[in-house]
């Protein structure tokens, strides 16, 4: 178990130092010279010049690499060319609002998706199964913004159920969770959508095993096979989706921010490649991209735990 | 080669053009698939056509019918510039497709090649590989495309470029995830211990066999790969206006939402469609090809 547990953290540690790489030859992929392309048209010669010099780029490329992640490592992602802040300030600030979008999107889509996939596997075949899964298929299959705008037009312009805007500068917090409440349903929906098709697929996979058709066999009362017996195995695969939507659903949640013109991690990374300020994308994208690898990291060691046949393969 | 060495015993007893039919018509009879199959030849033809049905060019502005309601000259009303929607949607489908076939062709080759390398060659190699294949794997693939189409600029051909970054290391695990199932099969063996080389064996043995997942898992990724596309249109960094696509169209409409809904809810119907009907084609697929591969594809997706 601890061996797993150290095998996990390594992993960790060298997937995040592959994403420092990755980000550092995000700005490099820029085309012609960076340095000029993010201070704009009417940059003067000695401002290119002294970006180019904070930046590194008049130095060689692996002195260049290595220092990057020395620093990315330290916490030192930068400085942002639009306000002078240091990066990494400008990232945490935003993280609250994100955190707060992404976790009630994921709890809404846990407790929508899982009893649904079960539910929808369990009746396999039936008309509420096949209900389920055509709703599901919708949710995968609408883009979330575009459910995002038509939540606005129905449910904050014709019905004023919430407000449109994602966010308020009001510090009450029920303000703050009514305004958040129209955002996180809509994420929630599209995550539990995923969710619940691959809840289901598991919970099937689980259905048809050896073990189950001998419980049936024995008499065990259907109810005790699907909840003692089945759930329990079928708890994996799904914590391990839920690991996997986490990864997704940051993604959708860059849309849904800017949908609700809410401020968060993602409108931060769009509003900084407008303004070109490449530093601050590198910045937010590393950290949302760390945020990833910390979650399923701590998850594949959760089941570890509960699961012994995880940390043995 | 295993034509002429082993007798074919199917050729006498069933004619092979009942076979085809029979395997067809396993296809055929999946409700999903088929619907999903005849949607896509529908929009194809649609986009292929364009030129031709589009009652009106997609950049054509009308200026003195802004924002105008539907009527018999714009059956869906038209855009601030007086472009009609109905024409712009038409238009719109071709940029789509053209990003899920692009995408589609782009990830297969390389995530298989890729996949399938590791997964054979094995040991370092194959470490060495996932472990890079993994870090790519960790980013949310829509924030990566974001950020690389950011880095590079908007165009049609980077966005492409930037999905299929993003999309490939995920049909590359998959491949990888079927190819050491098939390895270790006696077929292999024997295929190398009659001396054909490896990049043979892997072309004519391990690929066929372990195509129908990765197929399955491309359909899905065409179907992330439009969505993914709108996303970054709708978000201003994708295919650049005026040209019509249908996040551009959303993102148009947006701010006429309630005044005319018609603009970005009939755009994002259309998008909703073409990936309904991928994703009735991939679960099809996945039914009929091999029950079996369930276990790969899904979850590696996202």
């Amino acid at each position: 178990m601890l061996r797993y547990t150290a095998r996990r953290l390594l992993l960790m540690s060298i997937t995040v130092i592959g994403m420092v790489t990755v980000v550092f030859f995000l700005l490099r992929a820029i085309p012609g010279d960076p340095a000029s392309y993010m201070l704009g048209d009417y940059a003067t010669e000695e401002s290119v010049a002294a970006l180019k010099a904070e930046l590194g780029l008049d130095r060689p490329v692996w002195e260049q690499y290595l220092g990057f992640v020395k620093r990315a490592l330290t916490g030192d992602l930068g400085t942002s060319v639009v306000t002078g802040q240091p990066a990494f300030d400008e990232v945490l600030e935003s993280i609250p609002w994100s955190a707060a979008l992404s976790v009630s999107g994921i709890i809404i889509a846990v407790l929508a998706g899982v009893p649904l996939g079960v539910m929808s596997a369990v009746r396999h075949g039936t008309f509420a199964d096949l209900f389920v899964m055509l709703g599901a298929l919708i949710g995968i299959s609408f883009p979330v913004f575009w459910v995002g705008l038509v939540c606005i037009l129905l449910l904050a312009h014709e019905v004023r159920l919430f407000p449109a805007l994602g966010a308020s500068s009001s510090q009450d917090f029920f303000t703050q969770v009514h305004h958040l409440m129209l955002p996180a349903l809509v994420l929630g929906f599209s995550v539990a959508a995923y969710i619940a098709r691959l809840t289901r697929s598991a919970m099937l996979e689980v259905l048809g095993q050896d073990f189950v058709r001998v419980a049936r066999a024995m008499g065990v009362p259907e109810r005790r096979i699907v909840y003692r017996l089945a759930l329990r195995n079928a708890l994996i695969p799904v914590l391990a989706v839920i690991g996997v939507t986490f990864a997704w659903s940051l993604g959708s949640a860059i849309l849904v921010e800017a949908v609700f013109s809410r401020p968060g991690l993602g409108s931060m990374i769009l509003k900084a490649v407008f303004a070109r300020d490449y530093q601050l994308v590198q910045a937010g994208v590393f950290v949302l991209a760390s945020a990833v690898v910390l979650v399923n990291t701590s998850l594949d060691i959760v089941y570890g735990w509960v699961d012994p046949r995880v940390s043995v393969s | 080669m295993s034509a002429e060495v082993l007798p074919d015993t199917t050729a006498d007893t069933v004619p092979r053009a009942r076979i085809v039919r029979r395997i067809l018509g396993r296809y055929l009879r999946h409700p999903g698939l088929s619907l999903g199959l005849f949607v896509l030849v529908l929009l194809s033809f649609v986009a292929i056509a364009a030129p031709w049905l589009a009652p009106h060019g997609p950049t054509e502005a009308d200026l003195m019918n802004t924002l105008a309601h539907p009527s018999g000259e714009y059956l869906l009303g038209t855009d601030q510039y007086g472009r009609d929607i109905l024409s712009r949607l038409i238009w719109g489908a071709r940029i789509s497709l053209e990003v899920a076939l692009a995408v589609v062709a782009l990830s297969l080759t390389f995530g298989s090649a890729i996949g399938a390398i590791a997964g054979y060659a094995g040991g370092w190699v194959e470490r060495i590989m996932m472990v890079c294949n993994d870090i790519l794997l960790a980013f949310p693939g829509f924030l990566l495309a974001l950020a690389l189409v950011a880095a590079r600029g908007s165009s049609l051909e980077n966005v492409i470029l930037a999905v299929s970054i993003a999309y490939t290391p995920r049909v590359a695990a998959v491949m990888r995830s079927v190819v050491i199932t098939i390895r270790p099969r006696p077929f292999i063996e024997a295929s190398r211990a009659i001396g054909m080389s490896s990049s043979r064996v892997l072309l004519r043995h391990v690929l066929p066999n372990a195509l129908p997942p990765v197929i399955v898992v491309t359909t899905v990724s065409a179907a992330t790969a439009i969505l993914a596309e709108a996303g970054l249109s709708f978000l201003g960094l994708g295919v650049q206006p005026p040209t019509a696509t249908w996040g551009n169209i959303i993102s148009d409409g947006q701010g006429f939402i309630t005044s005319n809904p018609l603009i970005s809810l009939s755009a994002g119907l259309c998008i909703a469609v073409t990936v309904i009907a991928l994703n009735l084609l991939g679960d099809g697929l996945r039914d009929t090809l091999d029950p079996q591969m369930r276990r790969y594809t899904g979850e590696r997706m996202l």
